[in-house]
């Protein structure tokens, strides 16, 4: 073992920079994993970050009056108690709106466990009692902001007015109006004064436990604890589960990329530790020579770069803890390091095997020196000296291919990366597409507006007199049973059989009569039929029987979604509309209608539509994150193959120099002899991205539910900009080492 | 005693499918602390029949026999761990591990074969002490001359004390003064009763041995002994011994 030991060391002391590019590489492809994997769960599952960066508590008890806290204190597994605090039910009145909402008491000072993350303005404070903290879900949903002045009635019927202090997140309740009624933080003597009779009102009392497993646990012991006072117990679970966001596409997109870095990280590591072998061939039949076994060789080559690509998996690991730590302030959860550590160890140990055997296998004769397989000039690149292409033109492309191995690899290495970020370009483009034609993705209304207290008609006629609305199609959202399903799907009525609502179709038609319907890639997946079937299912206890006509694109619900006309329905479901989708006009601003609409005491809920761009905005952080880390694989590439390139050419350097090719020549034909192979790669990558991208992309919309017919490939400048930007850092990459190697002198008789 | 016997050696490489015999049945045997030179012409089969010998380089048919066992049998591995007791090898163009210093270069054999750094180092200091080449014990071997690589080649050869020494053209690369130098060790090392296995193109180093058995075409043509000659004259020891 010691002789092994001593001869990775002196390996790895003997070409540092490559060692340190190496881990660099793998710790970068590693802290983009970790970080695109705690960006995905932040982007669709906002608990954790929240949870954690308030400190919450793991369960929520309810009681009557104010627990023995010293007896939950004391229960095994808790750590810390927040409140107790008392709350009391009231109705909240702004902007027209009456809505339930939890006042719970707060202390003047944030407290320390369960604390309210400030999102804007500011905390409670005793010199203003009138003010509150509102969670921001609550908020964004009535419309409140810091300053807001608004209304609530107690169980006394005595209105209190009062103003938004400041809106903070919490990670202890879950996001309305999915977790009702919404929550507002006051002093203990405010709520005094909207609820007088202590009789009316609750008391919660947060437990943070050691081990969040222990919950259920915990649970059972509190409530026996209390006998009888409990009234409900919440946890973490619920919460958490409140807050998920099921969001197929992404989590698809994302593993997409994973996969994708994965596989550039495998070839970076397979390219290096492959150039490095064959650039030891000597030394390595020398030590079989001394009586190093094949096994011992390969184990030695194994455990070299093994390590290597442990140590960057390390960094990785650590570099990703710390990014995220900082610019997301939550800590990759342990679940998904340990993934991501594994994942890549396994393809790192896959990287490194093939040509670890491969120098287990050198043939002990160190005798003579490794020189390439000598090539002769092809008829080809005789015809291009003769009518006198630039000799070193013609002598560095014959040099790239002379190894086809390494040749094949070293283009393959770019242009894997490349490939990968044409599609990173693609998802982009499709992003933006989403964002420039909503109609496309199904949102062909900006806004959608729900009567409130007027009445269907009246709110029509109120939304078609703002000059920017183009259309208002009346629809309802239902929930439906389909037979063999024990689950619901989304169905949705929009606009009538004679004026449809524009759908994007894609396959098939428009429906045009009732009992005709279009359903997005999802639904047509859940129940397994095809454009031309029809459905039976149960709308509102009332049998409906459809024909689905057309596919259409559908964001919403991972695409099980049924669309048909509103008459379709029974008129005891259809009428009154839920709500009317405005279609504006074209270069209308959704935001200043809305205002509009709002502003002028209509009486109107209005709603902006999400685009599915806005809710994959994540998608883009890890684009870029992804052509960095691509790039830095490309680099190591490249490096591997120019430095090969080199080695294979220090002889031929001094006979290019004594038969007369100045260096600048020499030069040219180092870089072409490099640069070619990289063009090739970066020009083949780009092409199979651009093919690819758009098919890739639907495949992944196919899968979400979403539905093929979203990919876009990036546009030309975008790829030929990408091209360019690729190949001139490739030719520069190239440049330095044979610029250097041009102006040694190289004796030509060196062995 | 017979350190090495080979009986009826034959190696023969395919060439795109045409048969190229390089070694054709050649039969001889080395003693205990005999120095034997092989020479012949270039592409007579001196380099393959010495990495036969070593086993880095396989035979097609016949024996090879070193120390009463028959070795040509043995695999890849089984030979590599042979190698690491009884053999040392030292090659034209050094071979020294290029990213290892000299001091790691010599001690890398001993520590193979199972001694301990410690012991590896003290064999270490002592060879290199033998051979002139403390001060440059942590060079790297791009730092030194053509003759110190090849003397700390030596000493790394003789790291394990082997059976054998095969040498394959150790001078072949070296100026006179170095070629001298070499020699004189090659000598010494003999002297301290080493069996040692030359290949050469060199008249002088052929000089050097008790044996020269010279090849032509992959056999041997030539066997002659040439300790005889320094036996007084009028002996019988005047005529050079012919062997079959």
């Amino acid at each position: 073992m010691v002789a092994e030991w001593r001869w990775i060391r002196a390996d790895l002391l003997a070409r540092r920079a490559q060692v340190a590019l190496t881990v660099l590489a793998v710790a970068g492809i590693v802290a983009a994993l970790v970080t695109a994997a705690t960006l995905l769960e932040e982007g669709t599952n906002p608990w954790r970050g929240l949870f954690t960066r308030g400190h919450g508590a793991h369960v929520w008890i309810h009681t009557k009056d104010a627990p023995d806290v010293a007896e939950l204190r004391g229960l095994t597994g808790v750590t810390e108690i927040a409140g107790p605090y008392v709350s009391a039910p009231a109705t909240l009145a702004a902007g027209g709106r009456k809505v339930p909402v939890a006042l719970q008491e707060a202390p003047a000072v944030p407290p320390k466990v369960a604390t309210p993350l400030m999102t804007e303005g500011r905390w409670l404070d005793p010199a203003d009692p009138g003010g509150v903290v509102v969670e921001r879900s609550f908020a964004t949903a009535t419309g409140l902001r810091p300053g807001s002045a608004f209304t609530v009635t107690g169980l006394d019927g005595a209105t209190h007015a009062l103003f938004v202090k400041g809106v903070a997140e919490s990670g202890d309740q879950g996001f309305y109006p999915d977790w009702a009624p919404g929550l507002a933080w006051t002093l203990r003597q405010t709520l005094s004064t909207v609820e007088p009779a202590p009789g009316r009102s609750e008391n919660v009392t947060g437990l943070r436990l050691a081990d969040p497993e222990d919950t259920n646990l915990v649970v059972q012991r509190s409530v026996t604890v209390l006998a009888g006072q409990v009234q409900r117990v919440a946890t973490w679970r619920e919460v958490r589960a409140s807050m998920e966001l099921d969001n197929r596409l992404l989590g698809l997109l994302l593993a997409l990329f994973g996969a994708a870095g994965l596989v550039g990280a495998a070839l970076a590591l397979a390219n290096a530790t492959g150039g490095r072998v064959l650039g030891q061939l000597r030394d390595l039949a020398t030590l079989k020579s001394l009586g190093f076994t094949p096994r011992q060789v390969s184990a030695m080559l194994l455990a070299e770069h093994g390590l290597l690509g442990l140590l960057g998996i390390l960094i990785g690991l650590a570099a990703g803890h710390v990014i995220t730590a900082a610019t997301l302030r939550v800590p990759p959860s342990p679940g998904q390091l340990a993934a991501i550590g594994l994942g890549t160890i396994l393809i790192v140990l896959v990287a490194v095997l093939l040509p670890a055997w491969r120098g287990g296998r050198t043939a002990p004769i160190p005798a003579a020196p490794a020189v390439p397989p000598h090539g002769r000039l092809s008829r080809l690149a005789r015809l291009a000296l003769l009518v006198r292409l630039p000799p070193a033109l013609v002598l560095g492309t014959r040099d790239a291919f002379t190894r086809r191995t390494p040749a094949v690899l070293t283009s393959a290495g770019l242009a894997v990366p490349m490939m990968m970020i044409t599609i990173g370009l693609g998802c982009w483009a499709t992003l933006d597409d989403f964002t420039a034609n909503p109609a496309k993705v199904g949102q062909a209304a900006a806004l959608s507006v729900r009567p409130g207290d007027l009445g269907a008609g009246e709110a029509r006629l109120r939304a078609m007199a703002d000059p920017a609305v183009l259309a208002a199609y009346p629809g309802v959202e239902l929930d439906a049973l389909v037979p063999w399903q024990t689950r619901t799907v989304r169905t949705r009525a929009l606009g009538s059989s004679t004026a449809p609502y524009p759908f994007h179709v894609i396959e098939g038609r428009m429906f045009r009569e009732r009992g005709e319907a279009v359903a997005g890639q999802g639904l047509l997946d859940l129940l397994s039929i095809r454009i031309g079937d029809r459905v039976r299912l149960t709308v509102g206890g009332t049998p409906l029987i459809v024909h689905i006509v057309g596919r259409v694109i559908e964001p919403e619900q991972d695409g099980e979604v049924l669309s048909f006309g509103i008459d379709t329905l029974a008129a005891k479901d259809a009428v009154p509309p839920h709500f009317y989708a405005l279609v504006l006009k074209d270069g209308a601003d959704a935001r200043e209608v809305r205002a509009r609409l709002l502003g002028s005491d209509r009486g109107l809920e209005v709603t902006q539509t999400v685009n599915p761009a806005d809710r994959l905005a994540v998608i883009r952080v890890i684009i870029v994150a992804l052509v960095v880390v691509l790039a830095l694989i490309g680099l190591t590439t490249l490096l591997t193959a120019s430095a090969l390139g080199l080695r294979d050419h220090r002889r031929d350097l001094a006979v290019l120099q004594a038969m007369g090719l100045t260096p600048r020549q020499v030069m040219a034909t180092l870089v072409t002899g490099t640069g070619i192979l990289a063009v090739l790669g970066v020009l083949s990558g780009a092409a199979a991205g651009a093919l690819l991208s758009r098919a890739l992309i639907d495949w992944e919309g196919h899968g979400s539910g979403v539905g093929a017919g979203i990919g876009r490939a990036p546009t030309p400048a975008t790829l030929a900009a990408a091209v360019l930007i690729a190949v001139g850092a490739c030719l520069l990459v190239a440049l330095i080492p044979a610029r250097r190697a041009a102006r040694a002198r190289v004796p030509v008789t060196a062995g | 005693m017979t350190v090495l016997r080979t009986l009826n050696l034959v190696r023969i490489y395919q060439n795109g499918g045409v048969p190229v015999p390089a070694v054709r049945g050649v039969d001889f045997a080395v003693e205990a602390g005999e120095f034997v030179a092989i020479m012949g012409p270039s592409g007579s089969g001196k380099s393959t029949l010495v990495h036969m010998l070593g086993g880095l380089d396989v035979r097609t048919s016949g024996e090879i026999w070193l120390d009463g066992k028959r070795v040509d049998t043995l695999s890849e591995s089984a030979w590599a761990v042979l190698r690491r007791k009884k053999i040392g090898f030292v090659f034209q163009f050094y071979n020294l591990v290029t990213n290892m210093t000299v001091a790691d270069n010599v001690e890398l054999p001993a520590l193979l074969a199972g001694m301990s750094p410690r012991e590896a180092r003290e064999r270490r200091e002592y060879l290199l002490g033998e051979l002139s080449l403390t001060e440059r014990a942590f060079a790297a071997p791009a730092e030194l001359s053509g003759g110190e690589q090849q003397r700390v080649a030596l000493a790394r050869a003789l790291a394990n004390g082997p059976r054998l020494l095969l040498a394959d053209e150790p001078t072949g690369n070296l100026d006179s003064r170095n070629t001298r130098d070499v020699l004189k060790l090659l000598g010494e090392v003999h002297r301290q009763g080493q069996t040692v296995v030359v290949v050469t193109h060199d008249a002088k180093v052929a000089s050097k041995a008790d044996r020269v058995v010279t090849l032509a075409d992959g056999m041997i043509v030539d066997d002659a002994s040439m300790r005889r000659r320094r036996l007084p004259p009028g002996t019988a020891g005047d005529v050079v011994e012919l062997r079959g």
